[in-house]
């Protein structure tokens, strides 16, 4: 077990692409640690970095203090769970899985111990003797994960390892890695671009956005204290809504729209009273605007919003309404097609709610939930 | 819809693809099946072919030939020149595959030299036999570079000489065969996932763990495919042989398509051509049925 310390690291391709820049990142000893970001934005490449598999443009990478940025990767002490788990079609999953120690020469008696004891934890004793296409996507990225185990190695690197599955597959194998990983106790670099991912299997969660590392931070606190509108956008599903006004006194106004702050809000962001008579960017999540026909909503101040559309999930009501203010765009690459081209804001209702697709209707707003951006540099406030 | 209807509906879709493949089946029948069967026939014949009404001659042939020591040394040449070949075209194809997909060549090189090794796929066998005889002759290049660098102290008669004709012929064979190889192979070698290299580099692979654990293994559909093809028409190979040497000198480079040919149209003996023909056809029926199997068994 190590810790994994990147320092300063830059990746500039040919063509002066630069995938990486100035990457400064410490994985602590043990630690479950999320790389996540939007489609392009480098984290794989990050990876693959600290694997050895894609050379350092410039920077230091030292994994248990040692830097590597020169060893190939079998020196690095690292396994690595690829997308597409990466299994050799002509072996069997005990050849598969005691792969590594067969090349280092290990003796057969030895390699069936190690193998067989990595097969009892994850339940892939039976299977042994199968070969990869015989097996279901689960049983297949369990056997990946055999393979990175069975070496014992200073830390896992998993690119985006449960992609290749379905919906519940991938619910549950979430909570088999987080569980082996605990168990295991061995430093974690995990690659996904699921959020959801992210936000329930990390300690820490690191977002990237055009090579450049936005925050690092626990889930909680990514999802309460975004630094940036990007991170505000990225993390939480539907993503947080996003929009221009102007700070008037105590109010937000934006075309006939006026939300009233509380004096709270003022005191959590001292900065906040600078932005009086200009114009700020305010965001608030799906989850903190409510129907204001329902208990839930009425405590809070009401906009008018119109609905364009609902989809219902059965436990809950995704609203997609149009409100009057100007949509501010978070930066996602992956997010730009959630909106339709009537709405431009989203709610998460309770099922209960009767609201009508091209109803007009008050929508209730928390506004202890706001969250404050400068429109300039999307800043949090 | 009416029971009668029904069935004349079910037995239209049964008859359709048959009659779609008719075609086809009586154009191989005429031309494939029918000649083989004749030929099979001629094998039981006294005079076939040179007499209206020739007789039946039971195994006769086929003990001739048999008896015949050069059917024995076109078989062991035909052997040898086969075996030799299919090695050396998938070692040639494998190495120069490997080559133009490597990453370390320089993609400018690359292509040049995926022209250059495709080159002798490109010549007929007619001129790839005139080619070697041209560069092969006492007088030709190979020997003048073969003396110059001290290799032979004297002129060797590559394809007049007993001792060197059949490897000569088999060489010869060697380079105008291997590019079907090297292009199977190389698409092979492109079907790899990237993954499966990247997960043995940090598994600590070393390139010959690689290519036995990994390359090797991953193409040997295509290697046995291929080695099997390759088996079955080289055996058959005639034109570059009969150009090169006419299966002399001394039979030393008698293989069974010569032998046969020369039963044929030198001694006028169809019956016997015929029988050594159905040796041929049985061996490489053994092999296509080898190869079919296999095929299946995928």
């Amino acid at each position: 077990m190590a810790e994994v310390v990147l320092e300063n690291i830059c990746k500039t391709y040919g063509n002066n692409f630069h995938a990486i820049d100035q990457l400064n990142l410490s994985v602590k000893d043990g630690e479950f640690l999320i790389l996540v970001g939007p489609s392009g934005c480098g984290k794989s490449t990050a990876l693959r970095m600290i694997a050895g598999l894609e050379d350092v443009t410039s920077g230091s990478l030292r994994i248990g203090g040692i830097d590597v940025v020169d060893m190939p990767p079998k020196d690095r002490d690292i396994a690595m769970v690829f997308q597409s788990y990466a299994l050799y079609p002509h072996m069997t999953v005990f050849e598969n899985i005691g792969f590594s120690m067969r090349l280092a020469g290990k003796p057969k008696a030895e390699r069936k111990k190690r193998v067989d004891e990595i097969a009892k934890t994850l339940q892939l004793t039976s299977l042994l003797d199968s070969k990869p296409a015989n097996l279901s996507g689960g049983q297949r990225q369990r056997v990946a994960m055999g393979r990175a185990m069975v070496r014992a190695p200073a830390a896992f690197l998993m690119d985006e390892p449960l992609s290749n599955l379905d919906a519940k597959l991938r619910v549950q194998m979430r909570a088999e890695i987080t569980r082996l990983q605990k168990q295991l106790g061995v430093t974690t670099i995990y690659v996904t671009h699921d959020q959801t991912e992210a936000m329930t299997m990390g300690d820490r969660v690191a977002v990237l956005k055009g090579g450049v590392l936005q925050q690092v931070d626990a889930p909680k606190r990514l999802y309460e204290s975004p630094v940036n509108a990007f991170v505000a956008g990225f993390i939480g599903s539907p993503s947080m809504n996003l929009f221009e006004a102007t700070l008037t006194g105590d109010e937000l106004m934006s075309g006939a729209l006026a939300i009233r702050l509380q004096d709270a809000a003022f005191v959590r962001r001292p900065g906040l009273r600078s932005y009086a008579g200009r114009k700020v960017v305010f965001g608030i999540r799906p989850e903190d605007l409510y129907d204001s026909s329902l208990e839930s909503g009425r405590k809070y101040q009401t906009i008018p919003a119109k609905v364009t559309s609902i989809e219902e999930l059965g436990s809950e009501q995704i609203v997609h309404l149009n409100i009057d203010a100007v949509r501010v765009d978070s930066g996602d690459p992956d997010a730009v097609q959630d909106f339709g081209l009537a709405s431009n804001a989203v709610a998460k209702f309770e099922p209960v709610s009767t609201v009508r697709s091209g109803s007009e209707i008050s929508l209730a707003l928390d506004d202890a939930k706001l969250h404050f951006f400068d429109p300039e540099t999307h800043l949090a406030i | 819809m009416t029971r009668q209807k029904r069935s004349h509906h079910k037995l239209k879709r049964a008859v359709a693809p048959y009659l779609y493949l008719s075609p086809s089946l009586l154009i191989i029948g005429l031309l494939m099946l029918l000649p083989m069967v004749t030929v099979i026939a001629y094998s039981f014949q006294n005079s076939a072919v040179l007499r209206r009404d020739p007789s039946f001659a039971g195994l006769k042939h086929y003990q001739a030939i048999f008896d015949d020591p050069v059917f024995w040394a076109s078989l062991w040449h035909t052997l040898y020149f086969t075996c030799m070949s299919v090695i050396f075209h998938m070692t040639i194809g494998m190495v120069f595959a490997l080559m133009l997909n490597s990453d370390r060549i320089n993609p400018a090189l690359r292509n040049i030299l995926r022209v250059l090794y495709i080159l002798p796929w490109l010549f007929t066998a007619v001129i790839i036999a005139v080619i070697w005889r041209l560069l092969l002759e006492p007088n030709g290049v190979v020997n003048s570079i073969l003396m110059q660098i001290g290799i032979i102290g004297s002129k060797v008669e590559w394809f007049s000489s007993p001792e060197t004709a059949l490897h000569a012929v088999t060489f010869a064979n060697i380079w105008a065969g291997y590019p079907l190889f090297m292009v199977s192979l190389l698409a092979g070698l492109q079907g790899i996932p990237k993954d499966f290299y990247e997960a043995a580099d940090i598994d600590g692979a070393k390139a010959y763990q690689k290519l036995i654990f990994i390359t090797i293994p991953q193409l040997m559909p295509i290697i046995i495919s291929i080695s099997l093809l390759d088996f079955i028409w080289t055996m058959q190979v005639f034109p570059l042989i009969w150009i090169t040497t006419g299966g002399g000198p001394i039979y030393s480079t008698e293989v069974l398509s010569t032998y046969t040919y020369k039963l044929a149209f030198s001694s006028y003996n169809l019956s016997q051509a015929s029988a050594s023909a159905v040796v041929i056809l049985l061996i490489s029926l053994g092999l296509t049925l080898f190869y079919i199997r296999y095929q299946k068994a995928r």
